[in-house]
């Protein structure tokens, strides 16, 4: 968990010692990434509460020193650097001005979330509410396509609605979860944070059920919208 | 990405689609999701209680492509075995007989969690039915 990046990188021009700067302090000369990691990239510790408007003074200062308009006239090394530093600064960005994203890119990076082997369940009844919902989804659906009569049609979308509203609510809760973990997890010593980074793990897990489920109810009800 | 001939063939043609009744003794039912893409399957079976030879099987899923796909799969391949050897249906078979790419992988997963949570669903049933005869004869004619 450490956020300096390996010992004392040198400068390639003047082999000044960087520490890991986007730009050489003796020379100026920009250097190689020295550190894979989003938050290192910005300079910033690895926590999960972050002030949103300093990120976003941090990124703008960067895209104006790293754009590859200020390389024109420099050798084909530092044209390359130039664009992938600018290239890895909006991955950076984009994943951590969300909180979401930010969450599961920390947890990726520390080797908890593994994308394709995660055999973690849902709590059942969450996976029960969230099948029958899709069903009276579907059930709407073909109504609709089989221009089914307008009473049926209107009670299922009032029934949808309703539900669509109480996951909107269950989304609400889950984020309202998942900042307190983030907190949580910021305050944390080193010993306590495998306990809380699995717990970050679940609520991640239980949201995406959650999201979809809003997104599709979200497509489905606008869809049936009379013209 | 494009997908392969087999998953638009289940895709397009799903096997078995369905649902039996939860509650008969004979009926195990597997309720799996990813946490990755949300995506929601269940997958029940029937089984022979003289056999143990799986002699239905049903699902319904909620997801893409890859995931109806191999959900449609598994109830083709559990039908006609015995619980046991269905069980040894590994999420790679599937991943082979589909071609899915690797960041489908996990719908393969999630068919064959399905499966065992299904046969599980089952077991425990059985268990109980064992332990308690009368209690749920009474509930399956309930039913």
């Amino acid at each position: 968990m450490q956020v300096s990046p390996s010992p004392s990188p040198a400068c390639w021009s003047c082999h000044a010692a960087t520490d890991g700067a986007h730009f050489c302090p003796a020379c100026g000369k920009i250097q190689p990434l020295a550190s894979a990691d989003y938050f290192a990239f910005f300079g910033l510790p690895q926590r999960l509460q972050l002030d949103a408007d300093d990120l976003e003074r941090r990124y703008l200062s960067l895209s104006w020193k790293l754009h590859p308009d200020n390389f024109v006239r420099a050798d084909q090394f530092e044209r390359d650097l130039s664009l992938e530093l600018s290239s890895q600064l909006n991955d950076a960005y984009r994943t951590l001005r969300d909180p979401v994203s930010r969450v599961e890119y920390l947890l990726a990076r520390l080797g908890v979330r593994k994308e394709g082997q995660t055999r973690q369940q849902a709590p059942p009844e969450l996976l029960e509410e969230v099948f029958e919902l899709n069903e009276s989804l579907e059930e709407l659906h073909m109504a609709r396509e089989a221009g089914g009569d307008g009473d049926e049609t209107a009670e299922l979308r009032r029934r949808l609605e309703e539900a669509g509203r109480g996951f909107e609510k269950k989304l609400a809760d889950v984020d309202a979860e998942l900042a307190a973990a983030s907190r949580d997890l910021d305050a944390a010593m080193d010993g306590a944070r495998d306990p809380l980074l699995a717990r970050l793990n679940e609520i991640l897990n239980r949201r995406s059920y959650i999201r979809n489920l809003v997104a599709n109810v979200a497509r489905e009800l606008q869809e049936g919208e009379p013209a | 990405m494009a997908y392969s001939d087999k998953v638009i063939d289940h895709y397009k043609n799903p096997r078995n689609v369905g649902s039996m009744p939860k509650s008969d003794p004979q009926v195990g039912t597997g309720m799996v999701g990813a946490p990755e893409c949300g995506d929601v399957m269940r997958l029940q079976i029937k089984v022979n209680p003289e056999t143990q030879v799986i002699e239905d099987a049903k699902f319904k899923t909620f997801g893409c492509g890859s995931a109806i796909a191999s959900s449609s799969l598994a109830t083709e391949w559990v039908k006609g075995k015995t619980v046991e050897d269905a069980l040894q249906i590994k999420n790679t078979d599937i991943v082979r007989e589909l071609s899915l790419p690797p960041v489908k992988i996990h719908c393969s997963v999630l068919a064959e969690d399905a499966i065992k949570a299904a046969i599980g669903d089952w077991k425990r049933k059985r268990a109980e039915s064992e332990s308690q005869p009368e209690a749920s004869t009474a509930a399956a004619q309930g039913d």
